[in-house]
């Protein structure tokens, strides 16, 4: 029992590393990112294959960010300035096209039976409770990330961005720089996605291309907007939330004889899609609105 | 070799056939209701799927199973429509987009959970294909051209002449004005939802004659449509068909060079490039506002 709570527990704070990452660009900024999953799995299959190759963590955790946050302004450079709802068929389809990278190139990515084995950083010091050590880890990680999210959002920096969400013209009227301001938030939405991917890829040990589906991306919007989009707090939440929800319905086979296997995996996926639906239309503040700044 | 690359041609043709049904509803939806519809995707399957029970399960011929699907596709957009979309209609068309996710999510699995997982196909005679020297093409094959013209010409001729295709342009060009002239805006949505999703879920059954029927068949061809119908010029429902030519030929003829797998990767480029240099499609010259 404290094995499976120490086990939910480490893919709820992962989940809020995606979750925070999204806020930066979709709560902060008003950028639509539907290909979360994409850096998501950048993170993960760099610091994955570097790692095996026997370079130290700190090393492939950074190159990994560093690789993230490339793609990432890649990505927002050449598409930032289309219509929002043309940016979501393309970073949807950023993220579909990597997928089908991972799953082909198999001299890189081990196809699809992915990469196994991945080294866990400071195994031998802490083989008796290494899975406590390692949530410790993401806990200390994911209070510093809390403390500079905050601190940018209180920021003028990011009022900043949060001028751009609302009217970018009257933000370039004021002498702001939107483009630039856009990239830059994209790009460290992007960079914390895939640190989420790093911890992902060095917890399970094993990555593959199965595992990184726009589903991903979906359940990282619906923590969002459920917990509150524009707020950090609301962020990490809306990952304990999506957690429970998943797990909850887990339990539905219990009571449900014929739900095993596929079908199982199905419901939960419709329940995923009709809850994002619901948000969407009752709900799209989320359970912890936006905190108003006064500055 | 020659012949090898008039091949990949009428394969092009043949993929661009069923692509344009699709980038067609695309378009209509997109031209009355502003959002890129995700859920165009899943009416693919849901066309297979039905077809599929109708043909398989209930042993019917082929063609009445292709009507079949057709109109239930179509009931299925007025639902869905009625059900997701009609509660948010002034909201922005980001949002719409999003939602439309989640139906295709929650579709595609409705699929998934009452058929499972594996490859299924119609119950057909096995025809012989043929030669014209050197280039292979199945009966099917032209059938399914066939088909798709002749929904190609009708809803052009719907379109251009009918009072539903005129009122239907009206909303496209300005919904404001078109409802100051009295043309009832909601039951122009209506039958467009119902007319966008009878000609994907169409085009469902011949992806399905063509290759396979699984759950996933609609949603591999979503960027490849996206690509179409934007090439085309989004919301122009006559260039979208030529928007699924110019797909089709270009993801056949690169399975030359790049491997099978890589098609959509062809469709995903083509989105980005016209986008950012040919806003208004391949066909027309960008409008200076």
């Amino acid at each position: 029992m404290i094995n499976y709570l120490i086990a939910i527990l480490t893919f709820v704070l992962i989940y809020a590393i995606l979750a925070l990452g999204l806020n930066v660009q979709w709560g902060y900024t008003g950028l639509v990112n539907l290909g979360h999953v994409g850096f998501f799995a950048v993170g993960a299959y760099t610091s994955a294959l570097l790692a095996k190759l026997g370079l130290p963590f700190f090393f492939s955790l950074a190159a990994a960010i560093l690789l993230a946050a490339f793609f990432g302004s890649l990505l927002a450079l050449t598409t930032l300035r289309l219509k929002e709802d043309f940016l979501a068929i393309v970073t949807l389809g950023f993220s579909e096209i990597l997928r089908l990278f991972l799953l082909n190139e198999d001299w890189l990515t081990g196809g699809a039976n992915g990469i196994i084995a991945i080294p866990r950083p400071l195994w031998n010091h802490f083989t008796k409770h290494y899975d406590l050590f390692y949530l410790a880890l993401l806990v200390a990680v994911l209070i510093l990330l809390f403390l500079f999210l905050e601190r940018l959002r209180s920021s003028p920096y990011g009022r900043m961005l949060r001028a751009i969400r609302e009217d970018e013209i009257v933000a370039a009227t004021a002498g702001k720089n939107v483009f630039r301001s856009k990239v830059q938030a994209f790009t460290l939405g992007a960079a914390l996605a895939g640190l989420a991917g790093v911890f992902y890829a060095h917890y399970l040990s094993y990555i593959a291309p199965e595992m990184f589906i726009p589903l991903v991306s979906i359940n990282v919007w619906v923590a969002l907007i459920a917990g509150g989009s524009g707020n950090n707090k609301g962020a990490i939440l809306g990952a304990f939330v999506l957690m429970g929800f998943l797990e909850g319905t887990r339990f539905l086979k219990d009571f449900i004889p014929f739900l095993t296997g596929f079908r199982l995996a199905a419901v939960r996926e419709i329940l995923v899609g009709l809850f994002l639906i619901l948000l969407m239309i009752y709900r799209q503040e989320g359970v912890l609105p936006e905190e108003k700044i006064l500055s | 070799m020659a012949d090898q690359y008039l091949q990949y041609i009428l394969n092009g043709i043949i993929s661009g056939g069923m692509l344009a049904l699709p980038a067609v509803a695309f378009s209509l939806l997109y031209g009355i209701l502003r959002f890129p519809n995700f859920a165009i995707g899943t009416y693919i399957t849901a066309g297979g799927f039905i077809a599929y029970a109708a043909n398989v399960t209930l042993k019917l011929p082929i063609p009445i199973a292709f009507v079949i699907a057709m109109l239930l596709c179509g009931f299925l957009g007025v639902g869905v429509d009625q059900l997701a979309f009609r509660p948010m209609r002034q909201r922005r068309p980001l949002t719409l987009a999003i939602v439309s996710i989640g139906v295709s999510f929650i579709l595609e699995n409705i699929a998934r959970f009452i058929w499972g997982n594996e490859l299924k196909s119609y119950n057909l005679p096995v025809l012989r294909g043929m030669e014209f020297g050197g280039l292979r093409i199945g009966k099917e094959q032209l059938v399914i051209l066939f088909v798709s013209l002749v929904f190609m010409v009708l809803v052009q001729f719907l379109l251009k002449f009918t009072r539903l295709g005129k009122a239907m342009r009206a909303v496209s060009d300005n919904a404001m004005l078109a409802s100051v002239k009295g043309i009832d805006s909601e039951g122009i949505i209506l039958r467009t939802s119902f007319l966008g999703a009878a000609l994907t879920g169409a085009a469902g059954v011949m992806v399905g004659i063509d290759t396979s029927i699984d759950p996933l068949m609609g949603s591999k061809l979503i960027l490849s449509i996206f690509a179409a119908a934007i090439l085309g010029g989004i919301g122009s429902a006559t260039t979208a068909v030529g928007g699924a030519f110019f797909v089709g030929l270009a993801e056949e003829i690169s399975t030359i060079w790049l491997p099978a797998t890589y098609k959509s990767a062809i469709g995903f480029a083509m989105i980005v490039l016209i986008l950012l240099f040919r806003p208004a499609g391949l066909f027309r010259r960008t409008r200076v506002i």
